[in-house]
């Protein structure tokens, strides 16, 4: 019983920060996608920002699978 | 978690084989004297190569101190570009024991995550001076400088989760299907290698450039502005036009 509830508790938390991380991910591509459709000249620029704006999001899903790697370590 | 095994061995010996074969590149590169008239076709390679972390560092390079900030500023983004790309791409060697990404170890990303935040705050005494350094830390904001154990925090967990999250796929994947999808993965895999050091490079770029131009009105914000000005004259943002 214990390793089940051990187990739900690292798998969910991965399963629901990849979630929402996906979720704005695709807004942050999305609007910079449409950004470069209306502004190619500055496509670089938004590219760069983009890029940064993802791995800000991207490091909230990387603390929920470190959080998720130490958990499991213990199972 | 932290114990020496054969694991941490293998990507000591991995972090140091790059680090050497990056220092016998730039020598060979360099070998026999640089001709500004007639670059050969070593000096095109190498020039080329630096040309990215040149206009990077361009950038934010204005203002009294210029030639101090090109040369402090390229230098250090090349090197952690070339240092991380090399060791991720370490993952692609097809040789079972040796092919442990050095970045694959937190160890390694948190020493590199310290070498970017404090060799921000040493190039920033360089230019500015150590008390003007000081005061940025906790002034307009007197928490500024949990700012900085955060980037290292942030910076050392992103390309740790990633190029590690990215290895154990593979292996798992290896384990049930040994033949054909894992080339797969390793071709994608070679996308995250190019795109974290990218992000990694341009994080540092960022707090180099927060760090060194704080206190004035740079050139990349009025640059921004007249991009800002030249949309809102052709019309509404997509976002705007939505709602």
């Amino acid at each position: 019983m214990n390793t089940v509830l051990l187990a739900l508790v690292a798998v969910i938390p991965i399963a629901v920060g990849a979630a929402f991380a996906s979720l704005a991910m695709r807004w942050v591509s999305t609007s910079a996608i449409e950004g470069m459709t209306r502004q190619p000249e500055i496509a670089a620029q938004l590219f760069t920002a983009m890029l940064i704006g993802m791995a800000l999001i991207e490091a909230l899903c990387i603390y929920t699978l470190v959080v998720t790697l130490l958990i499991a370590q213990r199972l | 978690m932290m114990t020496f095994d054969a694991y941490s061995l293998v990507v000591v010996v991995n972090a140091a084989v790059v680090g050497i074969a990056l220092v016998a590149a730039g020598a060979w590169l360099t070998r026999g004297g640089l001709s500004a008239t007639q670059p050969g076709t070593r000096q095109n390679v190498g020039e080329w190569a630096l040309q990215f972390f040149v206009d990077k560092a361009r950038e934010m390079a204005h203002g009294e101190h210029k030639d101090k900030i090109l040369r402090l500023v390229t230098s250090l983004l090349a090197t952690f570009f070339l240092f991380i790309l090399a060791s991720n791409l370490i993952a692609n060697i097809p040789v079972p024991i040796i092919n442990r990404p050095p970045t694959s170890h937190f160890s390694v990303t948190l020493a590199l995550a310290l070498c970017a935040v404090f060799g921000t705050l040493i190039i920033s005494t360089a230019v500015k001076g150590g008390a003007k350094t000081l005061v940025h830390l906790v002034w307009p904001n007197p928490l500024q400088w949990v700012s900085e154990l955060t980037d290292i925090m942030s910076l050392s967990l992103r390309l740790f989760g990633n190029i590690a999250g990215e290895f154990m796929t593979v292996a798992l994947v290896f384990m049930v299907v040994p033949w054909g999808i894992p080339l797969i993965l390793h071709a994608l895999g070679l996308i995250p290698a190019f795109v974290q050091a990218l992000v990694f490079t341009l994080l540092t770029a960022s707090f180099l450039a927060n760090a060194l131009h704080s206190d004035e009105k740079s050139a990349s914000t009025e640059s921004a502005e007249e991009a800002d000005v030249a949309l809102s004259a052709i019309g509404p943002t997509p976002a705007e036009g939505r709602s």
